[in-house]
Formats: structure tokens, sequence, C-alpha cells
């Protein structure tokens, strides 16, 4: 494995291109993280793999600058290391010693960004293009925001709940009213206030006035 | 025979379980767990110990034993007990409409979370996008997604409580739908209360309880558990530990607020509070407990993966930097590489060595939160990284707000019951006056919700309830046991338990009680002299973290108001009183004493 980098270094450099180099101003730095990807289904990167990313990345450029045919000659890679992360430079397919500047490559890759890390079975995240930002999905906006949802479920049920306390209170005073005339006949303070404490839902905290001031001073 | 037409708990079972409900509130849950940490873990249990058999639980039993044998609200109880003296009651009544007033925008906020808890993701696990979706929006990269969420989302929070915006949508919502829920749960009084409170009182330990199977098995929750547990004894030479040891106990009992004796002032005559006194302070005390380790497992978590977070960014970094195969560097060998590679490669390593070396997981638990602070951003973000995360966040809101919730009914009956002893509030139906109370406070609170709101929440949480609270207390207890007497107050409670108090409460009330208040008291003084101008935390949206900022003139002045309001109606109260006695006489100040109480 080793051995076929450096052969291939060898080889590159001999048909080297001067421009391409580290921190060149006219291509990028790739990074890609396949065994993070892809755990124990990781491919071994070698020179096919770099084959079929040139092609990718001519296929990108021909998709953004339509008419000019890019091959894969064009497409030129150098400082390959191990963590898998090289530089590449894109040549004019009409005149070699001409470079597509930066702009026109990085537009040409975040047009086809998605289909570059389909190749490879990557992602934005794993596949970098140092200093490209990837644009990020649009967020899903919900129609209504969920929480009013569940808001409006909670409070629906609260305001039943107080309308129907508040009404079977109302309904238990009137019933009581309808009883009291009748109950007036037995005039009994005892019995009185003993239905007082047993219907205390409905008495809660009603004070009979006249009645406290008679018993109090009574009982003094 | 005495006439009753006072409302009742339906079995003590009930009262019992409205004290745990109302004595159990968040301090359990975001106070106690801090404490633990910042005075040196196990050993912070001694202190704490101490200060509940010396201060809380007879202090606790002083309120329990007015409000059963005066039955009648805290200004009626102590109006009968020293007519002087009926400002402390009003005192409470101030301090517990100060308190209903902003604690229930805290379940307003839990109910807001929980609202979001209904999505797939989360909303405060991720960064939303910024409008050109390039990168998350810039102060979320600042700070972090639930620090954004909380101080963004939530309270849409202004720079400095002098700026102001309007009244956030989402959040007064939520408070309505709190105060609607208060509503139900008292409308009729006790009778709704007693029931209510079977659910609020039990069902946060049935939360607790799964919440601990749940913590236990989270990788790295035993780091937390021992860290907090591990005893530093040294702490205990430090006068702060004992100090807030017995404003613990204090506060979290929720003495003062006249809750206990509202509560207390509907049980039969005779109804055994001795050991219900016992039984609920134990019980507040072993919920304080059994909550923080569950609150610390949950750190342990949380801590454990910041840290792997922060070994795998450094392992990336190493790779990327030194172009290494992937698999060369693993997480467990992190630390070696750092070590190999400053060594063989000095100049290339010194470049980001800013960036390595700072994973700690030590740094990472000393990381402590207190407040709301610990409740919605820290164990939210601990949430997230659960599996099943909206099942686990659904649960831990609502049992925040069965918390808060049990805390509010116990405050919101200390306003309404001494108000309803009065004649001319009770002919009005409890229906109708406590609609207009929770109406009130409704109207009032909604000024908690806006872009400064949370500032002038943080104002009344520290200075509107914790001095007047010890000034009360203290005034309680020299009164129960100095002026009202201390042989009649064993008689009365004789007559209610059928056996008097044991030689240890009385000693605590006549002597240690008292003393140990007037030290907090005088604590309390010197540190609010010695602070200087006193401070909030405002959240700085560039730098994306809360900075010391000092309060403007009119919050100062807005303080010492919260401060005078409620301690200066003991006094005045009883300059009002020796007026009226002068101006009218001594017959007639007997119809004045029996118009106030009338049962």
């Amino acid at each position: 494995m080793l051995d076929k980098i450096l052969f291939l270094l060898c080889l590159a450099s001999a048909l080297a291109d001067e421009r391409c180099m580290p921190d060149t101003p006219h291509g990028f730095q790739v990074r890609l993280s396949i065994k993070t990807a892809l755990g124990d289904e990781a491919y071994a990167w070698n020179e096919n793999e770099m084959f079929l990313f040139r092609a990718t990345l001519a296929f990108a450029m021909r998709n953004h600058m339509t008419g000019q045919q890019f091959n894969v000659s064009n497409i030129v890679v150098c400082d390959e290391t191990e963590r898998v992360s090289f530089w590449f430079i894109v040549t004019s397919p009409l005149d070699t010693s001409q470079l597509i500047d930066q702009e026109n490559v990085e537009a040409a890759i975040r047009r086809s960004r998605n289909r570059i890390n389909s190749a490879f079975l990557l992602t934005d995240k794993t596949l970098e293009f140092v200093d490209i930002l990837p644009t990020l999905g649009t967020p899903y906006v919900h129609p209504t925001p969920p929480w009013l949802i569940a808001f409006g479920v909670v409070m629906g049920a609260v305001g039943a709940g107080i309308i129907i306390m508040l009404v079977s209170s109302a309904v238990q005073k009137k019933l009581k009213t309808n009883k009291k005339p009748q109950d007036k006949d037995e005039d009994d303070e005892e019995e009185t206030r003993v239905k007082t404490m047993e219907n205390g839902v409905a008495r809660d905290g009603v004070y009979n006035m006249s009645f406290s001031e008679d018993e109090r001073f009574t009982a003094m | 025979m005495e006439k009753d037409a006072r409302p009742n708990w339906d079995n003590p079972m009930q009262f019992v379980l409205a004290c745990v409900s109302y004595a159990v509130g968040l301090g359990n849950v975001w106070r106690f767990p801090y404490l633990c940490q910042m005075h040196g873990g196990g050993g912070f249990l001694i202190p704490y110990f101490i200060m509940l058999l010396v201060e809380g639980v007879p202090l606790f039993y002083l309120e329990l034993a007015i409000g059963q044998k005066m039955r009648l609200g805290s200004i009626g109880a102590w109006t009968a007990i020293s007519p002087y003296l009926g400002g402390v009651g009003l005192a409470s009544v101030v301090t517990s409409l100060y308190l209903c007033l902003y604690y229930n925008v805290i379940n307003a906020w839990s109910f807001w979370y929980l609202f979001n808890s209904f999505q797939s993701v989360l909303p405060w696990a991720v960064c939303p996008i910024n409008a050109n979706r390039t990168a998350p929006i810039e102060e979320c990269e600042v700070a972090s997604p639930t620090q954004y969420f909380f101080y963004r989302e939530t309270l849409n929070i202004s720079s400095t409580i002098e700026e102001n915006g309007g009244i956030h949508t989402g959040q007064a919502l939520c408070f309505l739908l709190t105060w609607v829920i208060t509503y139900l749960c008292i409308v009729r009084g006790v009778q709704s209360t007693g029931k209510v409170v079977y659910f609020t009182a039990t069902f946060p330990y049935v939360v607790l309880f799964i919440y601990l199977i749940r913590g236990f098995t989270l990788h790295g929750a035993v780091n937390g558990v021992k860290y907090m547990f591990t005893p530093k004894m040294d702490q205990l030479a430090n006068p702060a530990t004992w100090i807030n040891a017995a404003t613990q106990i204090f506060f979290s009992l929720g003495l003062g607020f006249g809750s206990l004796i509202a509560f207390s002032s509907y049980n039969q005559y005779n109804n055994n509070f001795e050991r219900q006194a016992i039984t609920v302070s134990l019980i507040n005390s072993g919920t304080s407990i059994f909550a923080s380790i569950v609150t610390f497992a949950i750190y342990g978590f949380k801590a454990t993966v910041n840290y792997e977070n922060c070994l795998e960014r450094t392992r990336i970094l190493l790779l990327n930097t030194f172009n290494l195969a992937e698999d060369t560097i693993t997480l467990d060998n992190v630390l070696e590489w750092i070590k190999k590679l400053n060594a063989t490669y000095p100049e290339q390593f010194n470049e980001i060595a800013n960036d390595t070396g700072n994973c700690s997981l030590e740094q990472e638990l000393a990381t402590a939160v207190e407040g709301p602070g610990l409740a919605f951003i820290v164990y939210s973000e601990a949430i997230t990284n659960m599996p099943l995360s909206q099942l686990w966040s659904v649960l831990y809101f609502i049992m925040l707000l069965l918390l808060g919730v049990g805390s509010m009914l116990g405050n919101i009956t200390a306003i309404i019951t001494p108000l309803r002893d009065f004649r001319v509030v009770s002919r009005i139906s409890s229906e109708l006056f406590n609609g207009l109370v929770c109406l009130f406070c409704l109207l009032l609170g909604l000024g908690f919700t806006t872009t400064s709101g949370n500032y002038w929440f943080t104002m009344f949480n520290d200075y509107g309830a914790t001095f007047s609270l010890l000034f009360i207390v203290l005034i309680e207890v020299i009164t129960v046991s100095y002026i009202y007497g201390i042989k009649r107050f064993e008689k009365d409670i004789e007559d209610m338990l059928g056996h008097r108090p044991n030689w240890y409460w009385k000693i605590m009330w006549v002597v240690i009680s008292p003393l140990l208040l007037i030290v907090l008291f005088v604590f309390y003084i010197v540190n609010y002299i010695m602070g200087g101008t006193p401070t909030y935390q405002a959240w700085d949206k560039e730098q994306g973290k809360s900075v010391l900022t000092e309060y403007p003139a009119f919050g100062q002045v807005f303080i010492v108001l919260l401060l005078v309001s409620s301690v200066s109606c003991v006094p005045l109260t009883a300059l009002y009183v020796f007026c009226r006695k002068r101006k009218h006489g001594k017959p007639l100040k007997q119809q004045h004493a029996l118009s106030t109480v009338s049962a």
C-alpha cells in the first residue's frame, strides 16, 4: 500500500506540475475520513480511488463551465498524505498552461457536491474541501409551531375543567336555595349548622352573618 | 360549642401531602445539589442535619401549632396572639404576594419546555441556521444550543435590565396557562387543593425514581456521584458552610410565608401535628438528598460526554495537522500522542498548542450551577444526549411543573386564607375571590414575561423573600416564646395533643432557634452592606455568556422597597393598633379584637 503511494508520488513528481503545491492560491485541499464514515466497511484508498476522484471533479467542472470538455488529465493532484489528504489544481482543457481560478472551481464543487459525496459514500463532513463551506440544508418550517398545538390541547382541557367546576358549584347552590324554603320549618340551629358542614363544598366559606353575631353574644 | 363553618381537610393524609407538596419544591432540586458540591460533598450532610434538628423541625412545629390552635390565617392568628403583632401576619401575606407574582414564571418556563419537547429533534439540541444557510446563528455558535434556546427563544432576553421590549407571546400564553391551572387547583379552597395534592406530592417521586434508574445506567454517571459524595471535611471549618446549611433548611421548609399556618388552620383541633411536623421535615430533607443523587448522576454523564467530545475534537485536530492515518490515534491514546507529537514536532505543535491539552474530566465536574440555569440549561443539555430524549424531556419537565405547582398552591393559600378571615371578604363566594386574586397576580406577573423580565425575576428571587422571612420568623419565635409565653403555648399544645411538648422543643424555641436566627439575620445584613452595589448576571449576546452587571439606580431603589415594604408591616401595624387604642380607649378595644376574629 505504502509502496504504491510512493511510486505514484514519484510518477506524479516526474510529470510534476510545479503550480500544484500545498497552500497554492489556485487550488484546494481535500481531506477524506473514510474510516470515520464507514467504519468496518471502509475501502482502502488507492490509485483507482484517486482516478475516480479526478474523474468526478472533471465531471463537476464540465457541469459548471458548460462547453468546456474537462478531462481527467486536467485535474492535477499533489502532496498526498497518509491522512488521505491532498491538494489539487484544475487546468483549462483548451490550454494546459492556464489554470482555472478558485472561484469557478469552488462554484463547480458547490453545485455538484452531492454527486461527489455519493460517489465516495461520504458526507459533507467526511469529504472535506478545506475552505469551501457546505450549504446547510433548509430547516423544515412547520406551518404551526408544534408547541402551540400541545398548548392548545392542555389549555382546552384545563378551561373545560374550570367551566365544569364553576357550573357544578353554581348548580349545587341553586339546589340548596331551592331546598332552603322547605328546611326553614325545622329552624334548628344545630341541624342547619351540621348541614352546612356536610355540604361543605357548596357552602364553602360563605358566612351567615346574622347567625354568628347572635351566637357569639349568646355564648358570652 | 364552637361554630365551625371553616372548611377542613378530608383526612389528615391530605394535610400531610399538602405540606410535603409545598415544602418539596424546586429548591430541593436546584439549590441543594449545588450547596452539596460547593461545601464538601458528603460532608455537607453533617451541618445540614444538625440545622434540621436544631432549627428546621422546631420552627415547623411552631407554625403548625399556631395555625391549628388559632384556626385562622396568619393575620388573624398573630392578631389573636398579640394585637400589636398582627403586622407579622401582614408581612407574611406581603411576602407571599411577592413570591406568587414571580414564582409562576418558572412554571411558565417549564410548560414552554414541555410543549417544545413534542418534536422529532429537541429544539435546544441543535443550533438553528442563519439566513444565508452558511452556518448556525452566531449567538448560538458562541454560546451553546441549550443556552441559546433558553436566553433567546424562551426569554428573548435584553442585554440589561434597563432595556425593555415587548412581551414574549409564547411565554405570556404559558404564564396564562399556569395561572389557570393554579386557579383550577384552588377554586374551592381546601376541598379542591386536598384532592390535587395527592398527585402533586407523589408523582415527582415516581419521576425521580425513574430518573435514578436511568441516571445510573448512563455512561459516566458513577463519576458524578463519586465526585459529589466524596466528603471534603475541611469545608466544615468554613462558617459559610454552616450558614448555607441553616438558610437552606429555613427556605426549603417554607417557613414564614404563612402557608403552614394556613394549611394547619384547616385541621381538626386534635390532629397530631407533632408527628406530622417531624415526618414532613424528614421527607423534605430526604427528597433533597435523593434529588441530588439523581442530579449528580446526570452531571457525571454530561461531564463524561463533554470530556469525550473534547478528546474527539483534539484527536481530529491532531490527525489533520500532522496528516496521520485515521486509525493511528484513538480516544484512549490521545493524551499519549499529544506528548509524543509535542516532542517530535515542537514548532508545528506550538501552533495548535492552545487548542489541545485542556480536556479535563475534573474541570467538567467542577462546573457547578444552581437555580434555573441548572434546571433549564444543564439538565436539558444532558437530556439531549440520552436516547429517546423526547420521552425523558417530557418526564423531567412534568416533574418540575408538579414541584412548582405544589409549592405555588401553598403560596397562594397563604394569601387567600388570611384575607378570607376578614368579614368583608368572606361575603364574596370563594370561587370569585380566588379568581380575583389569581387575576391580579396574573396581570402584575405579566411584567416578568417581557424581555427584561428575567432580570426582574432575579431581583425578586434574591431580595423579595429572603431577608423578610428571616425577620418574620425571628419575630414569630420571640413572640411565642416571650410575649405570648412559653407556658401558655405549652398549655395550648397540651389542649390539642393531650401531652405537653418535650423539654427539647422548649429549649429550641426559647433559646437555640432565636439565637440561630439572630446570627443568620446579622449575617445577611452584614453581607448586604459589605457586598457593595447589588449585581446581577446580564446575558451578553456577543460573547455568549453572562456578565456581572450592577443594578442601576432605580433597580437599587426597588430592592430597598422590596425589603422595606414587607418588614415595615410589623412596626407600622403595631403603631396603628397603638394609636387606635389610645383614640378609642379600652371598652371598644374588645369589639375591635372581635371583629377581625371571625371564628
